[in-house]
This record gives structure tokens, sequence and C-alpha cells, in this order.
């Protein structure tokens, strides 16, 4: 098949994606983990409940809910993960290491929010 | 560090009831593997779990004999080889920073879950370790099944709170001036610590190279030295 | 928050930044029925009848004590007889026969061990 290229710009403006298909987060993106206290299956430790962190990253593919997948859920609607950078110094009162330690870990798009 | 790993024929230790009130991931040696050993209740049931299983046929029954072999193939040995492609090859390196099961899959390691793999690499400003605090996630698929150790709450613990007095625990004390970093996995992503290649290795080829990387440094406990014996 | 809302509300797995002592370095080879436990684990997510994150959320509910008490491999294989009841794939008493039936048939064929001199 042969395809002619051209200058034109891509169909973009005319594709509508999905919900929940474009990441809301990017990289560089202040995110405060939300308070939320679920019970029965959570992935979002309590040390990190309210906690305010940077995105370092955009995790790819999406994936699933892990507190649904946990019940069950093998297939269905996927949203995004970040992993999002913590200063240590900021997460424990009294931190005695270096300033500059840093946490890094997932966070599932519905546990943040910006700030 | 001493390890303890169960071996054939030490007699030493007998068997023992597991029934202290602590996180229990075995922190005591076992008795060998002996099969004229009364099965335990846990091994009763996983043996009629499975067969149960095969039974109904939600699965096959060499499927558990297969994926034995699958997990027995998987050991610190491939990561290590990894480690020291990318350590001789720049573009390795580079294709592994960016997609580290891609990577490894191209170089001959597949990948049988559906965990994605980042590589975090020490460089002199940074320090990396892995943890995983709510379960036992690891990477397994290139450096097999995590010690104990790393399963049990004290490290799981502690390495989110205070990473440089856990790493000083295994002789390993970083300079102020270097970041350390700690990865806490809770979702599809594992992580391999890509340790810096210890100085004095110009010489070494890669089989040599890869015999100086631990599971430990790989996991970011400990660095690589050479002289230092395989994990 | 009171101490039986903090047991509900923090699963016993969370313990990240918990107060905890040294790290005892040690290890162990898995027994066979560990490691046929671990395989039994990797080939239920395979095929989807128990995944990862169920048997995660199986051994959570466990609860404190039996995570405590059981060891790693115990904690998973009581989880898979849970989860394995609630999806009406096993019920308990298939279970209970099916083990008393193994105990009886491992007995007997170390007893015949035993006679023939091995």
């Amino acid at each position: 098949m042969n395809f002619k290229l051209n200058s034109n710009p891509g169909p973009k403006r005319h594709v509508v994606p999905a919900f929940g298909e474009t990441p809301i987060f990017s990289r560089g993106d202040r995110v405060r983990v939300l308070n939320r206290s679920p019970i029965g299956h959570y992935r979002v430790p309590i040390y990190l409940r309210g906690r305010a962190g940077v995105v370092e990253r955009v995790l790819e593919p999406r994936q699933l809910d892990n507190e649904r997948e946990g019940f069950g859920l093998n297939a269905g609607d996927k949203r995004h993960y970040y992993r999002v950078v913590f200063s240590l110094q900021e997460l424990w009162p009294g931190y005695a290491g270096s300033p500059s330690d840093n946490l890094r870990i997932e966070v599932f798009e519905t546990w943040l929010e910006r700030i | 560090m001493t390890t303890h790993p169960g071996s054939a024929g030490d007699g030493q230790h007998p068997p023992h009831d597991h029934d202290h009130d602590h996180d229990h991931d075995h922190d005591h040696p076992h008795a060998p593997i002996a099969q004229e050993t009364e099965p335990s209740y846990f091994e009763l049931m996983e043996t009629a779990i499975r067969e149960l299983l095969v039974e109904r046929k939600l699965f096959g029954p060499d499927e558990i004999r297969r994926q034995i072999e699958v997990l027995d193939s998987r050991t610190p040995a491939l990561g290590a080889k990894v480690v020291a492609r990318a350590w001789v090859d720049p573009s390795f390196r580079e294709k592994l920073l960016e997609n580290g099961r891609e990577a490894c899959e191209e170089f001959g390691i597949s990948f049988y879950d559906d965990t994605e793999l980042i590589v975090l690499e020490n460089t002199e400003a940074v320090h990396n370790l892995i943890v995983c605090t709510l379960c036992s996630c690891y990477p397994r698929p290139v450096l097999g099944l995590p010690p104990d150790w790393y399963k049990a709450r004290n490290y799981r613990a502690r390495a989110v709170i205070e990473p440089r007095k856990v790493l000083a625990e295994f002789g390993t004390f970083i300079p102020d001036e270097v970041e350390v970093r700690v990865s806490d996995s809770t979702a599809a992503v594992r992580f391999l610590v890509l340790p810096m290649r210890p100085a004095g290795t110009d010489h070494y080829d890669e089989e040599q190279l890869a015999s100086l990387v631990t599971r430990d440094a790989m996991i970011g406990v400990i660095p690589v030295r050479t002289g230092q014996e395989t994990a | 928050m009171s101490q039986t809302e903090n047991l509900v509300n923090r699963l016993p797995n969370d313990i990240g930044g918990l107060g905890a002592g040294q790290i005892e370095m040690t290890d162990h080879e898995l027994l066979p029925w560990e490691k046929r436990c671990h395989a039994l684990a990797d080939v239920l997510d395979f095929h989807k009848i128990i995944n990862t994150e169920e048997k995660r959320r199986g051994v959570e509910a466990l609860g404190t004590e039996l995570v405590g008490k059981l060891s790693y491999y115990e904690r998973w294989i009581v989880a898979f007889a849970n989860i394995l009841f609630q999806k009406r794939i096993l019920a308990p008493e298939h279970l209970a026969v099916k083990m008393d039936e193994v105990q009886k048939r491992l007995r007997d064929e170390a007893a015949r061990a035993a006679r023939a001199g091995l």
C-alpha cells in the first residue's frame, strides 16, 4: 500500500479521545495524594495519604484500578498510573538523611489531585 | 551478612513449629527437605487444592511442573548478565533505561507476567534501592525469587523512612552529597538497580563482569565489589 | 481514630514507616511445596482464575493475627482456599475431604516405602 506523504497535519484535531484515555497529569506536575481511607483493599500506603509530590513520569500503557482488580476485575476501565516523587525530608518529621533523598512510587490517577 | 540457604544433609536444625508472634517469613533456617517428613498441614492444603483444580480441568496437570521449571530458570545470574551487558554496550544500556522489559526480552529474558520493568541507574550522584512495603513485588522474571529479608517486616517498614540506616546495616554507607532514591512498588512496574561498575575492571570481559554482580547489588543494598562472591 | 477503626482501615501489610527492628538477613531455600505453591499462584494468574491482585487482597483479608503468625506461602495457600470458596469453584467440604484423602495416601505410601526398607 502506498500512502502519499505530505506536510498536512494528522487528524488529531478531529479525533476525540475516550474518557480516561488521556492522562490528566504530566511529568513535573505537583500533585497531592487524596486523603481517602478505603477498607478491604488499597495500594496507596497510609504514609502517603494527603502528601504532596511531583510527577516523575506517566506510566504507559493504562492499567486496571488495582483496588478493583483485587476483587476480580480482570478487564475494563483503565486509567494511568503515575510515578510520583516525594521528598523524604517532607514525608518524615526529623528525617536524618540528606535533604535530596526521595521516594518514588506508582499512584493510580483517581488517587491524585493537582496542586 | 549471613545467609542460611537450606541444604540437603544439613542436619543441624530440627523441624519446629511456627507459632511465634511476629511477621513470619522464615527468619530461621529450615530442616533439610526430606521426603520422609510428614507433610505439614499447609502442604496438604496445597496438594489438595492443586489436585482438585486439575480434576476440575481449571488447568492442565503439567502446568505446575512447567512453571516450576520457569521459576528455577530465573536466578540473579540473569540480572547479572543484563548489568554486565549494560556496562559494556552503551546502546543496550540506553535501551534498558528506556524500556527495561523490552530490552530484557530482546536480550532473551521472557517476561511471563504482565509486569513492566524500570531499570534504575546508580551514579556518582544517585543511589537507588528498591522495596515493596505492601507485599513483596520484585523483578522475578529477571532476578528469580526474593530473599526472605526483602519480604519481611523490618526491611519493608524501614526502607522508606530511614534508607541510609538500612543501607548501613548491609555495610553500605552513602555520602550525604549523594541522593538516595527509594522505589516502593505498588502496581505493575518492577524495578532493577543498575549498579555502578567498580573501578579496576576495564580489562574484564562481560562474563567476568557478570560474575561480580550480586542479587543484593541489583536490589540496591550493596555496591558491586571486585573479588566478591556471587550471591 | 480508635484502635478498632485502625485495625480496619490500616491493612495488616501496610507497614511502611512503622517502627521495626534490625534487619535479619536470612533466607531459605524454598521447600518443594512452597515452590509448588508459588507456581500455583502463577498458573492461577495466567488463567485469571485468581489474579495476583486478588491474591494480595486475599492475604490481607486473613487479618492481622494470621498475617503475623503464618509464613509467607502458608498465607498464600489459605488465601487461595478462601478465594476459591468465594468464587464457588470449591466448597469447604471438597477441600476438607481431599486433604484427608491426600494425607491418608501419603501415609500409606510412606508405610509401604518403610516396609520395603527404602
